[in-house]
């Protein structure tokens, strides 16, 4: 039921595109991550599961770079990347979304999606004013993939509309939109899915998955086991900032460390 | 300028004082800052209508009272401060229900602006009621205690002491409160996680009722003392607080007890600077020594911004 | 003629709201015009509030950089206006502690280094942190900057402050007045011109998305670090220059404007102008100013004084509480932006293809566009 993760998988079995060494991450007395070692290999979909408070939040804003760990080490296509800032990390090609998507105020779905790619020469000021014809040249481009992008997903007709007039799900592919703009060499969606209805669940299943199969990596945190489950090989397990177990569908549904894991997290 | 030497130590009693009235305004910003999560524009001038509060009070406490008095002051102070709390507190309370609660989507930045128009309300009703001229509360003159300026050389007031005393009476008050009742508990819960405590049941709307009124009354016991020790003017509040700032800056946003720290530091720095700048340790003199404490919360903010007590990072 | 009034309608009148507030805005400029024509207001006391407007519309446009495009909230508006003063006081007046008289151009020039010195320098302890660190340091700063002046006498005299400030291009045939004005128009334009071109474009949109929503820009690779010092600078250095051309038109300076109140002026202007929207700047410095000199008028009026009011604490009074009630009532301001921060020469080719500007819509197109104005 998975073939085309595999299909994705078999491209370039032993290439890693993310990998993580030993990181820890404590708030306080509370260890949050506690010496998390995962790899991702290159045109994979990985899933990211585990109970409530397992660790999996912290763990995309260590590898983002949005927290600092306080020991390990994370590398992009084997480059280290551990002290480097998100934006940075994001350069290299590691970019993530969230869980939470806030709305851009006052900007337009078009404009939303421009911000995307980058570096942009439109960026520089110096540019605006000594080489306008180029800004002017990248800005149509820009303008081009986001109309085609947006067709693709099925939301051309909302390129018009303020970003905050959409729905949860909606934002959802805007954002999922948007970050394939950066070029990324692997995605991190946090819960791409959370507070969709599920015909736009699926359409956003169905956008993963041709994604991948032109060949972009996934990691993807989702609670929605259906979901996940059918979307995702191989899936990892957190529970208590620690990796529980890393293996197929199957192997996860069928674990009972992972079944009491979720049964044990649910009690007090 | 000053032909005698002064003590060393006598700096160090000024900062004393000036530390404790640091203290209690800062425990006030830094409780606002971690539950309602904004920094707090209005809090000096919160401070100013404490005094001035007070200083109304003084209007009819002292004919009823007269000139009885305990450790040295007269009792209509005590009472008048304790009036100027309960005041400040009161009017925290009505600033949180009429103007910030109902700010448009209560960000932190919207808050921290509508502060701003706050703070210059209070200052001109302050204006509008109490005139633009310093005052005083009109305690009688004291001279420093003998036995002190004999032992140690320095000139401490009666009035130091009983600022001080009742500081440290707050400062344990508030400190027992925190931990030892059910109501304290849940203010640090949500202090430290205002999302947590919420989903755990806290009612964060007692929260932050108790938040207002505590500061609100130190804010206002802050502002009393000020003017006791110095003047009771307009910009009393607004002139100090940079200082206030800079003290929670360094005890981390957040903590409590961090402000306590950072107000007994900045405020023993205010009044030392002089000392430093006869020893040659700081290159300006008393006229900077707001900007000292404005440069030492800059080099915290590079160096270590979550503060001495916040978490590393 | 038609050109221009296509032109305002499309770069200026937006909708019916708006054109409500530009008709008033014309009902009184008409009615200037008028007084001076029969002799009511005298047109040199005209042109003089003419550059006074412009004067805060520079600021209010170099705030709006900050915290309409940046989310930047710098409280230290005074301080970057008063280094400015000081920089032309200091170096052009011949009479200055420093006594070099130089020509007003550097003093522009000093003017415009200093300030984005000051501002690097604020700016890296600050802009890596929340928002409200800057807030805090820059009000810092301005008290900083304030007791120096007041101070360091041998430099800055202090607060007797600095007199004998040359006229700027006193050979212009024209009244001191009139040329001041002019000047300020000048600067204006200039001003506007630079930022409408580095707004609507991809770095604008930047900013924009920094002030929604720092971590998404970051996610996206951008650095934000960078974005926000160059907002902060510009604008900064955009208020110094404001406070160069005020040396110049006042000919005087002393440390009494350097008060924090002059800041909260710029933040009604900006807010109640329309964050983020450089017209809105520009009309929001004009109703500030209506509001600082009509209080003051009330002043001489002779049954007021007999009231024997102060009306400092009552103009205390109504900026505070205005500053209470846009943020409650009105967050957008009067003209909150429309425009789509979109590099303009490659949107209007691509127009045909359905990515149409969010003017060239028909008005149901234009509201839904807009965000919400009401």
């Amino acid at each position: 039921m998975n073939d085309d993760a595999y299909e994705g998988a078999r491209l370039d079995k032993n290439d890693v595109v993310l990998k993580t060494t030993d990181l820890e991450k404590a708030f306080g007395g509370l260890v949050a991550t506690d010496g998390v070692s995962i790899e991702v290999d290159r045109g994979t979909i990985t899933g990211m599961i585990g109970p409530n408070g397992a660790g999996k939040s912290t763990l995309f804003n260590l590898i983002s770079g949005f927290y600092e760990n306080d020991a390990g080490h994370v590398t992009v296509n084997g480059e280290e990347v551990t002290d480097l800032e998100p934006h940075e990390r994001a350069r290299k090609g590691l970019v993530r979304t969230f869980q939470t998507p806030r709305r851009l105020e006052g900007m337009s779905v078009r404009e939303a999606m421009l911000v995307g790619p980058g570096p942009q020469k439109g960026e520089s000021i110096f540019s605006l004013f000594f080489s306008g014809s180029d800004v002017t040249e990248e800005e149509r481009a820009n303008i081009e993939q986001t109309r085609e992008l947006l067709e693709r997903f099925e939301i051309g007709h909302l390129i018009d509309q303020p970003s905050t007039d959409l729905s949860g799900g909606q934002m959802k592919l805007v954002e999922l939109a948007r970050a394939f703009t950066t070029d990324p060499d692997i995605l991190l969606l946090d819960e791409p899915v959370a507070g969709v209805n599920p015909t736009l669940a699926n359409d956003i299943k169905r956008f993963i998955r041709e994604l991948n199969e032109e060949g972009q990596t996934f990691l993807i945190i989702e609670h929605d086991m259906p979901f996940i489950m059918d979307l995702a090989d191989p899936i990892i397990v957190l529970d208590q900032g620690k990796v529980l177990m890393e293996g197929s569908p199957d192997e996860v549904r069928s674990d009972d460390r992972v079944i009491e894991a979720y049964l044990g997290g649910a009690g007090p | 300028m000053i032909p005698l030497q002064i003590s060393p130590f006598q700096y160090v009693a000024n900062g004393v004082v000036f530390s404790s009235i640091i203290v209690l305004a800062a425990i006030g910003l830094s409780l606002v800052y971690s539950i309602a999560d904004f920094a707090n524009f209005a809090h000096g001038d919160l401070m100013t209508v404490g005094a001035f509060s007070a200083l109304f009070s003084v209007g009819f406490l002292r004919p009823m009272l007269g000139d009885a008095g305990v450790f040295g002051l007269p009792l209509w102070f005590f009472l008048a401060l304790a009036f100027g709390m309960g005041a400040a507190a009161v009017i925290s309370v009505i600033t949180d229900r009429v103007i910030y609660q109902p700010v448009k989507g209560s960000d932190s930045i919207g808050l921290l602006i509508s502060s701003i128009g706050v703070a210059l309300v209070y200052r001109a009703l302050v204006f509008l009621s109490f005139g633009t001229e310093a005052e005083r509360y009109g305690v009688p003159r004291q001279g420093p205690i003998p036995w002190v300026r004999e032992t140690l050389g320095i000139a401490v007031t009666p009035r130091n002491l009983v600022v001080v005393t009742l500081t440290i009476v707050l400062v344990t008050a508030l400190h027992l409160t925190l931990t030892r009742t059910t109501l304290g508990r849940k203010m640090r819960a949500t202090a430290d996680n205002a999302d947590l405590a919420r989903v755990s049941g806290i009612r964060t709307s007692e929260v932050i009722l108790a938040m207002w009124l505590i500061g609100g009354a130190l804010a206002a016991a802050g502002g009393v003392f000020l003017g006791l020790e110095e003047l009771v003017r307009p910009r009393m509040g607004f002139d100090i607080l940079l200082i206030v700032f800079a003290a929670v800056i360094l005890g981390g946003i957040g903590s409590v007890y961090g402000a306590m720290l950072g107000g007994f530091v900045i405020g023993m720095v205010h009044e030392l600077v002089p000392l430093f700048y006869q020893w040659g340790i700081s290159p300006v003199g008393s006229r900077y020594a707001a900007a000292v404490a404005f440069v030492i919360m800059v080099a915290i903010l590079l160096v270590r911004p979550s503060g001495i007590a916040g978490d590393s990072g | 003629m038609s050109a221009v009034s296509s032109w305002v309608s499309e770069t200026l009148v937006r909708d019916a709201t708006e054109r409500r507030i530009f008709a008033v805005l014309g009902l009184i400029t008409v009615l200037l015009v008028v007084g001076v024509l029969t002799g009511v207001i005298g047109p040199r006391f005209l042109l003089f509030q003419i550059a006074l407007v412009g004067m805060y519309a520079l600021l209010s446009l170099g705030l709006n950089v900050q915290w309409g495009y940046a989310g930047l909230i710098n409280f230290s508006v005074a301080a970057f206006w008063g280094i400015g003063a000081y920089c032309a006081a200091l170096l052009t007046a011949p009479n200055s502690p420093l006594g070099l008289g130089l020509h007003p151009v550097f003093g522009f020039l000093a003017a415009i280094v200093v300030s984005a010195f000051i501002a690097v320098l604020i700016g890296i302890p600050t802009l890596r942190l929340r928002e409200d660190y800057l807030a805090i340091a820059s009000l810092g700063l301005a008290e900083v900057i304030r007791a120096i002046i007041l101070n360091e006498r041998r430099w800055t005299a202090g607060s007797s402050g600095i007199s004998g400030i040359p006229n700027l291009m006193s050979w212009l045939p024209l009244t001191d007045a009139a040329t001041t004005a002019a000047i300020v128009v000048f600067l204006i334009a200039v001003v506007y011109l630079f930022l409408r071109r580095v707004h609507r474009s991809p770095w604008g949109r930047v900013l924009r998305t920094i002030r929604s929503d720092e971590d998404l820009a970051k996610a996206l690779g951008k650095n934000t670090y960078l974005f926000k010092m160059q907002a902060f600078v510009i604008g900064s250095v955009i208020m110094a220059i404001a406070g160069a051309f005020y040396a110049h038109l006042n000919l005087y300076i002393d440390p009494s404007d350097l008060v924090p109140l002059t800041t909260f002026y710029i933040w009604i202007a900006v807010i109640l102008g329309g964050t983020g929207s450089n017209r809105g700047a520009v009309v929001g410095a004009a109703v500030v100013i209506a509001i600082r000199e009509g209080t003051r008028f009330l002043n001489d009026i002779g049954f007021i004084q007999t009231l024997g009011i102060d009306l400092a604490p009552l103009r205390l009074l109504f900026v505070g509480g205005l500053i209470i009630l846009i943020m409650r009532f009105r967050q957008d301001g009067l003209l909150p932006p429309k425009d789509e921060l979109i590099w303009p020469a490659a949107r209007d080719e691509s127009s045909t293809g359905g990515a149409s500007p969010s003017g060239a819509v028909p008005d149901g197109g234009t509201s839904s566009n807009g965000g919400d104005d009401r």
